[in-house]
């Protein structure tokens, strides 16, 4: 042990010089950007940096007064929070029955879950427009639902059934001698035990679904179906250029409840963003 | 011990009533139990054929036409005959991966570094949040994020004056390598994050007894890194950089928002090609002809890649 | 309180061959043993019998009622885990319910059910903690509970004791056992501790390689193996077995020497267990291999020719390593088995 501590003096200021620059790189990006949120719209785009700039709620108000913002915000609440609660009951059972059950193609199920996820959102873009288009949901809250958890089903049915692997199978066996059916067994006994799997799930989907970008771009043409993300990108058009302290401003409101959501389940996140493949 | 056992009349915790109620028991059907996983899985199972076999075929259909508006014009292999030889699809291909390939190489070897230094320090837990934020913003905030830092707010520029790399301000727009830079820069910084917590956990998670087994043979610490922790870490940094590297490869946000493609085609990439094809020119059937050639080619690398990733880092 | 039928039992997975045509009668009330290594097929003997698998080919009957088509949940087994396999998101109190819910008792009676039994196995001030709060012992008394809650026709323990520590696994042994007889309930239990057997059986069930090598009484069983397998695999240390030739009523091999009956000849094998050689005597010549006090006996090894062999000597018994040495074997208990094994008796 002696030997061990004198190693890690010698590598001590090392380690926490790099470790504090990347802490740095991902922090000054951010704080700055907090910085465009608080200032004049004046004083953003410059012939000179500005650096210490005035403080202004020009931003909160621009939002308040121009902008549907709350709108835009429940349109993000429903469609990320109807898609989660999609790709879980969707998810739930198909996970179980990978991670319980012997079955033919098995494994070939499996592998084409995983493969969705692999599927770029150009790829299948042009004909979910025309399949939406068809079915009259373009522009509404509903089309969003769809197919954020459909890009979501493989990541939830692959974090899940990791997490239900873990579960012995005896207590499958000892609750069917108990005498239990399957859909109670999955209920009562296997839902509650990988419950922190469920939950990774649930939060990292709702994340990405934040995130979703191309789709939502196709499918929300108002202010009917616009969520933050895509707000965003909205900000940019008219004779003001682009409003970087609104958008400033809507992306830290985006991004506190992902924060915290990811504090909640950071012990998890690590299997969870690898599908389970890794156990953190 | 005999004695430690309270007695019990004979007949144990029985009560009256029989425990299997007067109902015959459930035969089981053989067909209901083998279809029984089959049906678990078919909601999920209908609902993802739905959204990518049904565009699939969708795509390739419309693929065979030229659209325009509600006129499709039968035109056979023509959209591909046409797109092999547009040379605006070969570049997007190229910047894909050139793009794809640079950012992915460089957040791996940043992640791993940082990982390093991380996964032994007492104090990370508390503080890898903050590695983590950028990864935590929408991509279409960081988008915003670096397109105001370098183009319209001109900081990095600044930045790079106020320490003498550069003498004036930077176009960055302007010079095809420039253009695509600010494009890896808004993905490494973003995405390092991902990389660093999985390999973080996945260092965290080995066998600390190895590691001391190591020491005690006199290794130093990156001998031990080099020689013990990376190979053993092996299929988790496949595992992890594929994921990275197939989410790299649907690069679009950055391009909309920062570079719509410019200079000159050189930051398009195959996702923001499809889409400037079907939604700004609305040569729908072409569009769906990148889109098949870009299907063909995942399920390639899904077939191969992917596959032998998930396989060895499955548990 | 049901008789258990298996009948020409067969269990394949694909190719290989986990329980080959197995027929055994349990008797009412009776407690079977299945012992053998691991991968012997008694566990899915069990699992069979618990309706968790479903046989290949064959009966399971049941109380008279052939029981192949019906669930394991309407089998009406109550059946206790190595693991203990309690619900980790439930309280002990609600684990014991569990079942009596299940089986539509009706909830007047859960709770004083539960309480009975789990005065049996003394978890009462346990009831309210989840499994986790709990220790080994505690959790398997749990487990022991939840089987014993209701009044099934059969109780299948499949390895119970096996995660337990020495001390708490003999007296969770000796509360098993007073448990079984008090409850007067058919049980099956798996084990792969020949003293868990021997302890708790009325009949033992040896395995090997999916197949009945023996079955009877824990007399029997010592005394009388039917083949190699099982003279090797009862008692502790495990009887010697030493090939040799047999010829005009006298086996030898390297080192050793004894008399044998004349029925018995041409390559063989010689059984006979520690505790029937003693030191002096010319059956065995040989060299101390190695000496092993226990304090209520000491094991010595006797190296003749390339065979070592077990002896249990007295207590006090000590010697360096390399001293000749000869070992008396008892003429009465001695074992020969054929080239395949088999027990040689004589022409009755």
């Amino acid at each position: 042990m002696a030997t061990a501590r004198k190693s890690r003096g010698e590598s001590r200021i090392l380690r926490y010089l790099i470790l504090g620059t990347w802490a740095l790189v991902c922090l000054l990006p951010i704080l700055w950007f907090l910085s465009i949120g608080f200032r004049p719209r004046t004083e953003v785009i410059t012939p000179e940096p500005i650096y210490w700039p005035t403080f202004s709620l020009d931003a909160w108000r621009l939002l308040l007064s121009d902008w549907p913002i709350a709108k835009y915000l429940l349109n993000s609440v429903l469609a990320v929070g109807g898609s989660v609660v999609i790709s879980l009951i969707l998810g739930i059972p198909a996970a179980y029955a990978l991670s319980r059950y012997e079955f033919r193609w098995r494994e070939d199920i499996g592998f084409y879950i995983l493969s969705t996820r692999m599927m770029a959102p150009a790829i299948v873009a042009v004909p979910i427009f025309f399949l939406f288009r068809s079915m009259g949901l373009l522009d509404t809250i509903w089309a969003l639902m769809l197919i954020y958890a459909a890009v979501n089903l493989s990541l939830v049915i692959w974090i899940i059934r990791s997490y239900m692997l873990d579960i012995p199978k005896e207590l499958e066996d000892a609750a069917r001698t108990d005498g239990a059916s399957d859909l109670r067994i999955l209920w009562e006994i296997i839902i509650p035990a990988c419950l922190p799997g469920i939950i990774t799930a649930a939060v990292i989907a709702a994340i990405f679904a934040i995130n979703e970008f191309l789709f939502t771009l196709l499918i929300a043409s108002t202010a009917n179906a616009y969520t933050m993300s895509v707000a965003l990108a909205n900000f940019t058009g008219g004779s003001d250029g682009i409003i970087y302290n609104a958008i400033a401003l809507v992306s830290f409101i985006a991004f506190v409840p992902i924060l915290i959501l990811v504090i909640l389940i950071q012990k998890h996140l690590s299997r969870g963003l690898t599908m389970g493949a890794v156990k953190g | 011990m005999r004695t430690d056992a309270p007695s019990v009349p004979a007949g144990g915790v029985a009560s009256a009533t029989p425990d299997r109620s007067g109902n015959p028991p459930r035969r089981r059907s053989p067909a209901l139990r083998k279809a029984f996983p089959y049906l678990l899985l078919a909601p999920a199972m209908i609902y993802l054929l739905a959204i990518t076999l049904y565009p699939g075929l969708f795509a390739i259909y419309q693929s065979l036409f030229v659209v325009k508006f509600l006129n499709w014009t039968w035109t056979g292999l023509g959209n591909y005959s046409q797109i092999l030889q547009d040379r605006e699809f070969w570049a997007a291909l190229g910047n894909t991966a050139l793009i794809g390939g640079i950012s992915l190489t460089l957040q791996t070897a940043i992640a791993l570094t940082l990982a390093y230094f991380a996964y032994r320090d007492p104090l990370i837990r508390g503080w890898r949040i903050i590695f983590l934020m950028p990864m935590l913003f929408m991509p279409s905030a960081v988008a915003f994020i670096w397109k105001l830092a370098f183009n319209d707010g001109r900081v990095i520029s600044d930045l790079l004056m106020s320490v003498g790399l550069v003498d004036g301000n930077v176009d960055w727009l302007a010079s095809v390598w420039l253009a695509r830079m600010t494009l890896i820069v808004a993905d490494v910084w973003q995405w390092t994050p991902f990389l660093f917590i999985i390999f973080v956990a996945a260092l965290q998670g080995q066998d600390q007894e190895i590691e001391e087994a190591a020491r005690l043979d006199g290794a130093s610490w990156p001998e031990i890194f080099w020689n013990i922790s990376l190979p053993m870490m092996r299929p988790v940094i496949v595992v992890a950089v594929t994921l990275r590297g197939i989410d790299i490869t649907t690069m679009f946000t950055n391009v909309f928002v920062m570079t719509q493609g410019t200079p000159g085609g050189a930051t398009e990439t195959m996702s923001y090609f499809i889409y400037r094809q079907g939604f700004r020119m609305f040569n729908f059937g072409y569009a769906s002809a990148a889109s098949v050639l870009m299907l063909i080619l995942t399920i390639i690398i899904a077939q191969t890649v992917v596959k032998r990733a998930f396989h060895s880092g499955k548990k | 309180m049901a008789s258990i039928h298996l009948q020409n039992i067969v269990k394949r997975y694909g190719g290989f061959v986990g329980v080959q045509n197995m027929s055994l009668d349990i008797a009412d009330e009776e407690f079977l043993v299945l012992l053998g290594p691991s991968g012997c097929g008694k566990t899915t003997t069990m699992r069979m019998i618990a309706g968790l698998e479903e046989p290949t080919e064959g009966q399971i009957v049941i109380g008279g009622e052939v029981v192949n088509d019906i669930d394991a949940r309407d089998r009406d087994v109550a059946m206790v885990f190595q693991g203990y396999a309690l619900y980790p998101n439930m309280s002990i109190y609600e684990n014991i319910r569990f079942p009596l819910r299940m089986r539509g008792i009706p909830a007047s009676e859960h709770d004083a059910r539960i309480r009975k039994a789990a005065e049996m196995v003394e978890l009462g001030s346990f009831l309210d903690r989840k499994p986790g709060a709990l220790s080994g012992g505690q959790r398997q008394r749990a487990a022991l509970a939840r089987a014993v809650v209701r009044q099934p026709q059969v109780f299948l323990m499949d390895e119970p004791l096996s995660n337990l520590d020495a001390k708490l696994r003999q007296s969770m042994r000796v509360q098993i056992k007073h448990m079984q007889r008090q409850l007067k309930v058919t049980t099956v239990y798996v084990t792969h501790d020949q003293i868990e057997a021997m302890t708790l059986a009325d009949r033992i069930v040896i395995m090997n390689k999916g197949a009945i090598q023996q079955v009877g009484t824990p007399d029997e069983i010592y005394s009388d193996p039917a083949n190699t397998f099982v003279a090797g695999f009862i008692g502790s240390p495990p009887m010697n077995l030493i090939q040799g030739t047999a010829r005009d009523g006298r086996f030898t091999a390297p080192g050793i020497s004894v008399p044998c009956p004349r029925f018995v000849h041409g390559q063989v094998t010689l059984g006979v267990r520690p505790e029937d050689c003693h030191v002096g005597g010319d059956n065995l010549q040989g060299q101390v291999y190695g000496v092993e006090p226990t304090g209520d006996v000491t094991y010595l090894t006797v190296l003749g020719g390339t065979n070592k062999i077990e002896v249990k000597a007295a207590r006090d018994y000590r010697s360096d390593i390399d001293v000749a040495i000869g070992i008396a074997f008892d003429p009465a208990h001695l074992y020969f088995f054929d080239e395949s094994g088999q027990r040689i008796r004589g022409a009755a």
